[in-house]
């Protein structure tokens, strides 16, 4: 039960509908109220003016509607799994949609969800749940069960009192904030999935690379990092270069990058001095690097070495590591634990895959194309969503 | 050599004359630091620093501040330590490490003193610390505060704390020293905001006034929280003249990391580098320095720091440079307007804001 309703913001639910989630019947998995939600959620957002502003809003519009739903209900066993009861999630700050890729997730799999959206005001947020709020006010009223979304300060006892009602505690964040929550114990029966701060890597065969188109790969680049300020764990911090033409193929890449960074980019004028100081950080102890930067919206640091620590002084906001070699084996010691998507061009995934296999390191989640680092998926940091969060039910 | 400076007036060098000292002498720094701090050495190796590439001032590499409280920086070996300074960081932060020998020290107080007897004259005065005497008791570590009060005591004839250990007003040492100096010229001194709290708004609640004109105040450790209480300069100047009567005002710019190298306010209003220091404010985007007037962010150089690399800083405050040689008080040099920190990063990490918050 929840008491202190007055210090919780509910932007989608009431205090009523979320003490009454034990209540609520948990659905087999992609159900057709499910369905018919997202499928209402996708075509609103769409035709909504405001959604035109923001790209990521758009994306996770196109990732729900029917069509795109449907297609993976056809991948799982719908009649052998059901939800496992209330999923309670707790949202980054740092990537506003988000919130609502982890609920859909939930939702498919069957569970009613309770949602802590960050203090910090997103417009994208608002949109979201204004969106819902329309659906459950004229099409769909039963969904007012299935979903709260809610806004709280720092509250050890509000986690506590929640925590204490779910059956799948999902936190997003970084070591310091899943330890914080995790202060608060989950029922005997629950289960718990953290997505916790990681760190992520491209490959680029240079020959392959001369051979394509360099505006579209620096289009796609840059999505994958100056888009988020570099700030997503699925964005790269290093680029490992491999194959015959490694000097000419960066040169031309960094070059057409630099014309999109300089036509598109804002530098927060403190990252100026945190990059700096990461430089320092990390020019102070290791000897074998080399620096190159035209100004400041892109620090290149040229390291002679892939080390376990290296990543450890990643910076954002347009700050890379970068490393050539003929031996893509090379990278075995930096696949450490909170290593998660490497991205590729001109280089055969399962080429990666297999060094993976190799040396059987604790990181990489993701093997996926240049470009697609952000794409949303029901295939998240190891996890399958909808497996992770539904129960089998067997029968023989 | 750094007693070149010591024969000249503190602000006497124009532009041409000050570049060709300054260069010189941080050559000889720059090298110094390089052959006696292996972090520094690797640093500056990794910015391409080269000798030859040194035409001004503007060409030497900086350090970010920030990295003071990062790594131990220092160019003597452990058992020429004098003391350790440390930055006032609010609790839980890292504190700028700061290793000073004493050679280093004593050139800090001596440049403080050539600074501070341009402003109130060559005579030692009498000086009112607006603080408690516990801000300075910790001989081995001390705090900016701490460091700041140290280092004027050399100037005083007689130093005496207003404030008690919890920050009330010690009122018999108060009128005591009233009595014996109040007619004479004297400096009061303390950080803007605890003049501001502990003794101006003190004075009003208790209803008390006094008239010094003679008093020189001088302030420091900036603005923000004053100006975040609506509290311009002017409105802070005008209404500690209506309860103390007090007509010189003296605030200045420092950092622990360049203890000694303070820009002092002239009658003017204006903040001055003197021979040994220069600021350069540079470009957001390219680090490349401003024009006069353009406002950027700080890099500041002391010819002081011979134990520790902190000769050339990046900071994380901003301002502009009003003039060169030209300010109507006659001081030759740069001088300046500090505008505040820079705005702290929204977003920071997959991890740093959210963990903040919770």
């Amino acid at each position: 039960m929840l008491q202190n309703s007055n210090k919780i913001k509910f932007l989608v639910g009431s205090l009523d509908t979320l003490n009454n989630m034990p209540n609520v019947k948990v659905l087999p998995i992609f159900s057709d109220l499910i369905m018919q939600f997202l499928a209402e959620l996708s075509t609103k957002l769409l035709t909504k003016v405001k959604t035109r502003e923001f790209m990521d809003v758009i994306s996770y519009a196109f990732w729900i509607r029917k069509g795109h739903t449907e297609k993976h209900k056809g991948f799982y066993k719908t009649d052998e799994r059901m939800g496992r009861g209330i999923a309670l999630h707790f949202a980054p700050s740092n990537v506003p949609v988000n919130f609502a890729v982890s609920f859909t997730s939930a939702l498919l799999a069957g569970n009613p969800c309770i949602v802590r959206v960050s203090n910090k005001e997103f417009e994208q947020v608002n949109i979201i749940c204004s969106t819902i709020n329309e659906i459950i006010e004229t099409s769909l009223p039963e969904m007012k069960n299935y979903i709260n979304i809610i806004r709280y300060e720092h509250d050890d006892e509000i986690t506590a009192q929640l925590s204490e009602m779910c059956d799948i505690r999902i936190i997003w964040g970084g070591d310091r904030t899943i330890k914080e929550i995790r202060k608060a114990p989950i029922p005997p029966r629950a289960i718990e999935m953290t997505f916790a701060d990681r760190y992520s890597l491209v490959i680029i065969n240079s020959d392959e690379y001369l051979k394509q188109d360099p505006k579209q790969i620096a289009k796609d680049f840059y999505t994958d990092t100056y888009y988020t300020d570099q700030n997503a764990c699925s964005s790269p911090r290093l680029v490992v270069w491999t194959g015959n033409n490694i000097e000419k193929a960066k040169e031309n890449f960094w070059k057409e990058l630099e014309i999109l960074i300089n036509n598109d980019f804002e530098l927060q004028p403190i990252k100026t001095v945190d990059k700096l100081d990461s430089f320092c950080r990390l020019s102070a102890v290791k000897t074998d690097l080399k620096l190159i930067k035209n100004n400041n919206s892109l620090y290149r640091v040229e390291v002679g070495s892939l080390t376990s620590d290296l990543l450890t002084y990643k910076d954002n906001s347009g700050y890379f590591f970068e490393y050539s070699t003929n031996k893509l084996e090379d990278i075995a010691p930096i696949l450490t634990k909170p290593c998660q998507t490497i991205s590729y061009l001109g280089i055969e995934p399962q080429e990666i895959r297999q060094i993976v296999e190799k040396f059987g390191p604790r990181g990489v989640d993701r093997i996926v194309p240049i470009g697609q680092t952000m794409e949303l998926a029901f295939i998240w940091d190891g996890y399958n969503m909808i497996e992770a969060m539904s129960r089998i039910i067997y029968v023989r | 050599m750094i007693e070149r400076f010591h024969e000249l007036e503190p602000y006497s060098l124009e532009k041409s004359e000050k570049d060709k000292l300054l260069v010189s002498e941080l050559l000889e720094l720059t090298d110094f630091h390089y052959n006696n701090c292996e972090f520094y050495k690797n640093i500056v190796n990794g910015f391409g620093y080269s000798e030859q590439n040194i035409k001004t001032v503007e060409d030497f590499p900086f350090l970010p501040v920030r990295l003071f409280k990062e790594l131990d920086l220092k160019s003597i070996p452990d058992d020429e330590v004098f003391k350790i300074m440390t930055s006032s960081g609010t609790t839980g932060q890292a504190v700028s490490k700061i290793y000073v020998d004493k050679d280093t020290a004593i050139l800090q107080q001596k440049v403080m003193i050539r600074i501070l007897s341009d402003y109130i004259g060559k005579n030692r005065v009498p000086i009112l610390v607006i603080d408690s005497p516990s801000t300075v008791k910790n001989r081995v570590m001390f705090s900016a505060r701490g460091a700041a009060i140290i280092g004027l005591n050399i100037v005083a004839k007689k130093m005496v704390f207003a404030l008690n250990d919890d920050m009330t007003i010690n009122w018999e040492v108060v009128n005591e020293f009233f009595e014996n100096y109040g007619k004479e010229k004297f400096l009061i001194f303390g950080f803007t905001f605890i003049v501001w709290q502990h003794l101006y708004q003190e004075l009003v609640r208790q209803n008390k006034k006094f008239d010094l004109p003679e008093a020189f105040l001088m302030t420091g450790g900036g603005w923000k929280k004053l100006i975040s209480e609506q509290i311009s300069r002017d409105e802070f100047k005008k209404r500690i003249n209506d309860v103390l009567g007090i007509k010189h005002f003296l605030d200045h710019y420092g950092m622990v990391e360049q203890t000694g190298c303070i820009y002092a306010e002239c009658e003017c209003g204006h903040l001055h580098a003197s021979i040994y220091s220069d600021v350069i404010p540079r470009r957001f985007n390219d680090f490349s320095p401003c024009e006069i007037g353009e406002e950027g962010i700080l890099q500041t150089i002391s010819v002081l720091p011979h134990s520790y690399p902190g000769h050339s800083l990046l900071t994380e405050d901003m301002g502009r440079v009003l003039g060169v040689d030209d300010c109507p008080c006659g001081r030759k040099g740069k001088y300046i307007e500090i505008s505040g920190r820079i705005k702290q990063a929204e977003i920071r990490g997959c991890s740093d804001t959210y963990a903040s918050k919770f």
